[in-house]
């Protein structure tokens, strides 16, 4: 056993409200810059949509993520001999197009136009070329399932769903469309990492964060077509590539990162998982239908005194393994039972997991009368309005049980506290909702206590850093000890 | 300043006489260059100067003076010149007998035609044009040379006409001396080819033909690319007669400089044109067309690696996603 620590995430796609408050953080903090004003570290994307940048699901158009091969993976699209072969010229990498040209507007003018019979305006000028365009297209474009013919239904997870379940799914009164915020999934397997020729790319060891090292980044963009989640981009102005770094100068002196902090709707759960690092390559290897169990078995129960042995003799800190036994990660994840990695079949074993949003039919049409009486309150989750099968093709690789069973759990922790808060339904029906999911009432409590009233710090258990002991890994801090008390890059052109 | 220092200088400025644009910067870099001397034997600024001032001077004067006293003797500038093709009474070489040739045109022509026959000839006249035709085709180098020199030259020339004409006797003397190259022994081949290549010095020290020229031939290696290829040279410039006259009073500038203080002797002369008349009929050693088998097998080879790039390549990401969508909303404007 072989156990690390990784900080992971939760999003509670129920509570998003698609506000993009958690973009514009990141934006703000990081992604202001030259050369970076196309990338959204964090976006936000409408599903059904077609995403940002258009269709990153669609491997076949850009071969991110990992193949099963035997009894291994290996990269789809990347590899020795292939990314040898393609060094120079990457034929599957996204264009900007495939993202949208950043622009501004020049506001100036409204200010300084010649006065005319018209209203002055900001035209919008590219932040690529500095020249005036007409703007196509923007990171989300198909917000709130604007342009659906040409983006809701270009979705690539309808592809699992008939065309009959597709037409229904755009029908008045039964459509429907919930957010899907997005970041680094920091994943255990990560195949920007495996791609990377210069080796820039690395799985920092205490708290599992993938970074991009800038000065060793040659700009060979394996990383941005290896990821299958389009979460590396490549900056054209300084000639590297950026990712999320999890705010990680945040994290270590204890702060959420900015967009976990800025969260309106209080979606976002961020919290240490202790996982065996000797099962990764054995998860990642598994048959499509065992891919999300063979990756939660991966993950370690915090309290098992095995578990804090072998974590201690790897030298996790004790910190850590508190911090792990407080996770919100770990209890929505493995305790729990109700969240769910998105699209494990890249099988990089991301680390970010959602909880479905419900969508539950309210009421049905039938021969033009809007009947909203139902055998159940919210017509049970088979009537659910956006198909199981596309939530599988979202969250389970295909297996429409996986999600079937996260929503029975859901639904029964919304029965049993309309069942305290109203008290108006049947205690059976409650009580058979609640067995049906073997879980009893306490859980059900607590779930909804960490859904909606969690504190802060509740929602944000981050372990202290160590950073000293993560130097102490790779240099001997005592080197520098008797000198001028800091060091520097470059030498001073004074002094002695 | 040491002797050796004057001589690299006068050497160098001999060398670039026909650049006079450039006198002042390399005598003054030449200056600049030798002052660490001058400041080694401690002589004072203003010694340096008038010293400096005084060669500077000096060595204007010279230059100037020696193109005067040339601009004065026709004759001397016709043998520079012209004689390596020309004649005045006694038949024609590579270009035609020039006897007479001031009755036949008018002055004003013969320094047109001196300074650039190939302009003469472009501006469309017709008599220039016959003439040219008339020597196969080969062109008559232009002569940097003054109006005033070219005038003593026709002086010169005119004054010839009329003592040939006066004594009305052809003098078979001076017919061209028939070396005949088709005859060379193999010895004398041999010592061309050597001549050429340099395993010979010439006797008056001038440099190895292979500096600036190329021949393919057997057994001598690829030679400089400055100057024309002379593998054809021999049936090119007129055969043994063209090539005595202008290897004995090279016409074209860079050699005229070349070879004015090193001439080549008689016996070399022989040599170097039974060697060009080997070369020219020895054709198994030239490759006809070469440069059109690098240029087009290049191109194909081009070609052929874009097929072969694109082939390895045919499976790629080639528009973007998006190109359906812009595509759409384009045609429904």
């Amino acid at each position: 056993m072989d156990v690390r620590s990784q900080v992971s995430m939760v999003f509670h796609l129920d509570k998003c409200i698609g506000c993009h408050t958690c973009s514009i953080a990141c934006k703000n903090i990081w992604t202001d810059r030259k050369g970076a004003e196309y990338m959204w570290w964090n976006n936000v994307e409408t599903k059904p949509g077609t995403g940002y940048p258009t269709k990153w699901e669609d491997q076949e158009i850009y071969k991110g993520g990992w193949e099963k091969n035997g009894d291994t993976v290996s990269l789809k699209g990347a590899g020795k001999f292939r990314g040898l072969k393609n060094i120079f010229h990457n034929p599957h990498l996204p264009v900007l197009d495939d993202y949208y040209e950043p622009w501004t507007y020049k506001y100036q003018d409204l200010f300084t136009a010649p006065e005319g019979d018209d209203q002055p305006t900001a035209r919008p000028v590219s932040l690529v070329t500095g020249e005036h365009m007409d703007v196509q297209s923007g990171p989300n474009w198909d917000d709130d399932l604007g342009g659906s013919p040409d983006y809701a239904r270009q979705d690539v997870n309808l592809n699992q769903l008939s065309e009959a379940e597709r037409e229904a799914m755009f029908q008045l009164e039964r459509m429907t469309f919930h957010y899907l915020p997005r970041i680094c999934n920091h994943c255990l397997n990560p195949a920007c990492v495996a791609s990377c020729p210069s080796g820039a790319l690395y799985k920092r060891g205490e708290d599992g964060i993938v970074l991009i090292n800038q000065e060793r980044c040659r700009a060979w963009r394996m990383c941005v077509t290896a990821c299958p989640y389009k979460k590396s981009y490549y900056n054209w102005h300084t000639g590297k590539s950026e990712k999320c770094i999890l705010c990680y100068p945040r994290l270590e002196s204890g702060q959420a990162p900015a967009c976990f902090h800025s969260c309106v709707g209080r979606i976002r759960y961020l919290g240490v998982l202790l996982y065996d690092a000797d099962k990764i390559e054995q998860a990642a290897s598994a048959p499509d239908d065992r891919l999300v169990d063979a990756q939660m078995d991966i993950y370690l129960d915090p309290f098992d005194p095995e578990v804090i042995k072998q974590a201690r003799l790897n030298g996790v800190a004790d910190s850590t393994i508190i911090a792990a036994q407080k996770s919100p990660v770990y209890k929505f994840v493995k305790l729990w039972k109700l969240a769910l990695p998105l699209h494990p079949e890249f099988r990089t074993l991301p680390n970010l997991f959602y909880v479905p949003a419900l969508l539950p039919t309210m009421a049905t049409v039938a021969n033009g009368v809007y009947d909203s009486t139902s055998k159940s309150l919210w017509n049970g989750v088979e009537s659910n309005r956006l198909p199981m099968k596309y939530l599988a093709s979202l969250f389970s690789a295909g297996d429409t049980g996986k999600v079937t069973e996260v929503m029975k759990r859901l639904m029964a922790v919304r029965l049993h506290r309309r069942g305290v808060t109203v008290g108006d339904l049947n205690s059976a029906e409650i009580s058979q909702a609640l067995k049906e999911v073997q879980m009893d009432g306490s859980t059900a409590d607590e779930i909804f206590r960490l859904t909606s009233l969690a504190t802060f710090d509740e929602r944000f258990v981050i372990p202290p850093a160590h950073r000293e002991e993560s130097i102490e890994m790779l240099e001997s801090t005592a080197d520098v000890k008797g000198n001028t008390g800091f060091g520097f890059k470059r030498k001073p052109e004074r002094g002695l | 300043m040491t002797t050796k220092t004057f001589s690299k200088m006068r050497n160098i400025i001999v060398s670039l006489e026909w650049h006079s644009q450039f006198y002042p910067k390399i005598l003054y870099t030449l200056l600049e260059h030798n002052q660490t001397v001058i400041m080694k034997s401690n002589i004072g600024h203003i010694q340096k100067w008038i010293l400096r001032s005084g060669i500077l001077f000096c060595s204007m004067f010279i230059l100037l003076f020696s193109q005067l006293c040339i601009a004065q003797d026709g004759e001397a500038i016709f043998k520079q010149n012209c004689a390596a093709c020309h004649k005045v009474g006694g038949g024609r070489m590579v270009g035609p007998d020039l006897i007479g040739i001031t009755e036949k045109r008018p002055e004003e022509w013969l320094i047109k035609w001196t300074k650039s026959s190939q302009s003469l000839i472009k501006s469309g006249d017709a008599d220039a044009k016959a003439i040219f035709d008339e020597f196969g085709g080969i062109m008559m180098p232009d002569q940097a040379l003054s109006d005033a020199e070219i005038k003593s030259i026709l002086a010169f020339i005119s004054s010839k006409s009329t003592a040939s004409t006066a004594s009305a006797e052809t003098k078979p003397a001076d017919a061209a001396p028939v070396h005949s190259s088709e005859n060379a022994t193999p010895d004398v081949i041999e010592l061309g080819k050597n001549l050429f290549t340099g395993s010979v010095a010439f006797t008056s020290g001038g440099p190895a033909c292979l500096s600036c020229h190329n021949v393919d031939y057997k057994g001598v290696i690829a030679g400089g690319l400055l100057a024309k290829d002379l593998t054809t040279v021999y049936s090119r410039l007129g055969g043994d007669a063209g090539l005595l006259g202008i290897l004995g009073a090279p016409p074209f500038p860079a050699m005229t400089q070349a070879y004015k203080a090193h001439p080549l002797t008689e016996a070399e002369i022989t040599a170097l044109s039974a060697f060009f008349y080997s070369v020219d009929k020895d054709t198994v050693n030239q490759v006809a067309g070469f440069n059109n088998y690098l240029l087009f097998g290049g191109g194909g080879g081009l070609v052929g690696m874009l097929i072969l790039i694109y082939v390895i390549w045919f499976i790629r990401k080639k528009n973007s996603v998006k190109k359906d969508i812009y595509d759409r909303q384009l045609k429904s404007i």
